[in-house]
């Protein structure tokens, strides 16, 4: 179980300003993730924990400090070979679920399979397994405009899986969902989890949210102030907002 | 990434957004087929010309008398040209046939018939010079030169117009209230460049000079066309004849020639010089529709870059690198180029072929080359509009594009 597969060291990220000059959003940002682990990365808005998540995802690139993927030093690498490690490590599952509107169902759950260069045959096979998964095997020529929010968020479950990534990214996953389908996409998650031995890392900003992963790293103001298993209640990570502030 | 799944992608995305998909294609389709009804039209043209000059064939010369310069007048009715002058040049080696020629207008009468028409005095030769096929009859022969006979030969439209009986031969008509006896009729030829060939009547030179013209130097001609062997030189031929006439017509240094050489070969050369510039400017007409065109894709996909730059993001998060997005977009402006270049080169063929098949008559030639330019067209025109677009979204950063509202 303790094989790190994440190790990030001193990340910090820096973008520069339209207005001139630059801003800091994250500073020494440190720690490693173990396979199979379910981690929740929390914080309030403009906290730095969803640049923190894209640097994890290879979506960007940190300023400085080193960032370990499975052992490889990704920092430096080049944009085409940060589009492999994408589609060979990673899943994503975003907010607004980014599904293509125009492509069925199938279609948009096959998409990380075709860059990967497997047949169609294989494409296919795989990406229904997949959509029988998440229960949408009868839905696999609908356009993504003719599902619910949920069933949506299925099918770009189904998407981050059919690529079989050890590494399920997920921003603000329930977002854009009611409760009752929101707790229905975290049970999946978990079960995922689970059952399948996949490391999730998902950003939240609610604490009952949280809850369903076992490990908290709670970002304030671009630096880590909590990280360890999830507290019984949230004013703990609150308190450690505070002592920060001090 | 095969090649199935980047028609299949590109196709999808075309049909995706089909009415601007159809006005962007309609713009190539405009374009291509400009280009082809404008290539079938120069082609047309350059064959229309070049058909009426190599009926009179690319080995023939005419000299015609005149044209020299005195005190800087042009005086071109000069008759400073003989029957003995073409006797002399007969003996140059490249001479096959020649004969000496005059024209003149002509009162025609057949029973209650007036017709006036071309009358051209010649050899027996003009035949062989002129290509002239005889319906009826035969031509007269250098006896009937010799002698100065009232025979002639008629073009069908005269017999026409005179309304001659079905076979004219040996019926008799008044030239110049002279009779004459119709000895043969000459086959139709239509029209050539100098006019029609069918409503004229030939008659032996010596005739027309010595009789009907009662011409006071009836040795002169208006002009002298021969044929050369078709291995022969026009230019050198041309410079003989030069020299042998100066010499003859007792020309000093400097003095102008009196005369006037027109050789067919470089008449032919030199409209078939015009007509390619025309083709070529007519071409470079229909091409600016065409850069329109391909403007036209451009700018859609430049547009539909920015449109979907979420779906770009979404492809790049899930793995899509550089190389293929570009093979995307590019990919889709040349289906667009080709879509376009297809109908445009159909539509094209079509319109020029039927226009000039059934409405103007006209034999079009059909040309290889407005294929091959349509299908260059698709490409060169889709790689050209689509390599900023494709380099544009394949530049694009994917958390930024993700972010995209």
């Amino acid at each position: 179980m303790n094989i790190p597969i994440i190790a990030l060291k001193k990340i910090n990220k820096i973008f520069p300003l339209e207005i001139g000059g630059e801003q800091q959003v994250l500073f020494n940002i440190t720690f490693t993730v173990n396979a199979g682990e379910f981690i929740a990365i929390m914080g309030p808005s403009g906290s730095g924990k969803s640049t923190c998540m894209n640097i994890i995802g290879a979506l960007d690139s940190a300023s400085n400090g080193t960032y370990e993927l499975y052992g490889k030093d990704i920092t430096t690498m080049t944009p085409d070979e940060l589009a492999t490690i994408r589609n060979e490590y990673i899943g994503f599952v975003f907010q607004n679920f980014n599904l293509l509107p125009k492509r069925n169902i199938l279609d948009n759950v096959m998409l990380p399979l075709m860059y990967r260069g497997i047949s169609v045959q294989d494409r296919i096979r795989r990406s229904r397994e997949m959509l029988k998964l998440v229960g949408l095997e009868h839905f696999e020529t609908y356009l993504p405009t003719q599902l619910s929010g949920g069933m949506k968020q299925r099918v770009a479950i189904a998407r981050a899986l059919s690529g079989n990534p050890k590494l399920i990214l997920a921003d603000e996953p329930t977002g854009s969902l009611d409760s009752k389908m929101g707790n229905e996409i975290l049970s999946f998650f978990k079960k995922l989890n689970k059952d399948l031995g996949i490391t999730i890392i998902m950003i939240t900003h609610e604490f009952e949210i949280a809850q369903y992963a076992r490990r908290v790293i709670h970002i304030y103001d671009g630096r880590i102030t909590f990280d360890g298993p999830i507290p019984k209640n949230e004013t703990v990570l609150l308190k450690s907002e505070q002592e920060h502030k001090k | 990434m095969t090649l199935g799944d980047i028609l299949k992608e590109s196709w999808l995305s075309i049909s995706g957004n089909k009415l601007r998909s159809f006005l962007t294609v309609l713009g190539i389709i405009i374009g291509v087929m400009a280009v082809v009804i404008m290539v079938a039209v120069g082609e047309t043209v350059q064959k229309s010309i070049t058909d009426q000059f190599s009926s009179l064939g690319t080995n023939t010369i005419v000299i015609r008398a005149g044209a020299a310069r005195r005190g800087g007048v042009r005086s071109g009715n000069r008759q400073t040209l003989t029957i003995t002058d073409a006797e002399q040049i007969q003996k140059l080696p490249d001479v096959m046939s020649i004969t000496p020629a005059q024209s003149g207008s002509a009162q025609v009468i057949y029973g209650n018939k007036n017709w006036s028409t071309l009358m051209l005095g010649t050899y027996p030769d003009y035949t062989a010079i002129q290509d002239i096929e005889m319906d009826k009859g035969n031509f007269f022969d250098m006896n009937a030169v010799k002698v100065a006979a009232t025979y002639a030969v008629i073009g069908p439209d005269t017999a026409r117009e005179l309304a001659l009986p079905d076979n004219p031969v040996g019926e008799i008509i008044r030239i110049q209230n002279m009779p004459f006896v119709i000895i043969g009729v000459m086959k139709a030829r239509g029209d050539s460049a100098f006019g029609s060939q069918d409503d004229m009547i030939i008659i032996p030179i010596t005739t027309l000079k010595k009789r009907l013209q009662g011409s006071p130097f009836p040795d002169s001609v208006s002009m002298i066309a021969l044929k050369i062997y078709q291995d022969a030189d026009n230019a050198v031929v041309t410079d003989q004849i030069g020299t042998l006439l100066r010499q003859r017509h007792r020309l000093k240094d400097g003095d102008e020639d009196d005369f006037q050489i027109t050789d067919m070969k470089q008449i032919m050369e030199t409209m078939d010089t015009v007509t390619g510039y025309l083709k070529l400017l007519l071409i470079a007409i229909a091409a600016v529709s065409l850069l329109v065109g391909s403007i036209g894709i451009m700018n859609m996909m430049l547009v539909s870059v920015v449109e979907r730059t979420r779906e770009i993001g979404v492809r790049k998060a899930v793995g899509a690198k550089e190389k293929v997005i570009i093979i995307q977009f590019l990919s889709e402006s040349v289906l667009i180029s080709f879509i376009g270049s297809m109908f445009g080169l159909v539509l094209g063929v079509g319109l020029a072929q039927g226009v000039g098949r059934f409405i103007l008559k006209y034999d079009v030639p059909f040309s290889i080359w407005p294929v091959i330019l349509s299908v260059s067209v698709a490409v060169v025109v889709g790689l050209a509009s689509g390599v900023v677009p494709a380099i544009k979204a394949a530049k694009l950063n994917p958390i930024d594009s993700l972010r995209y509202e």
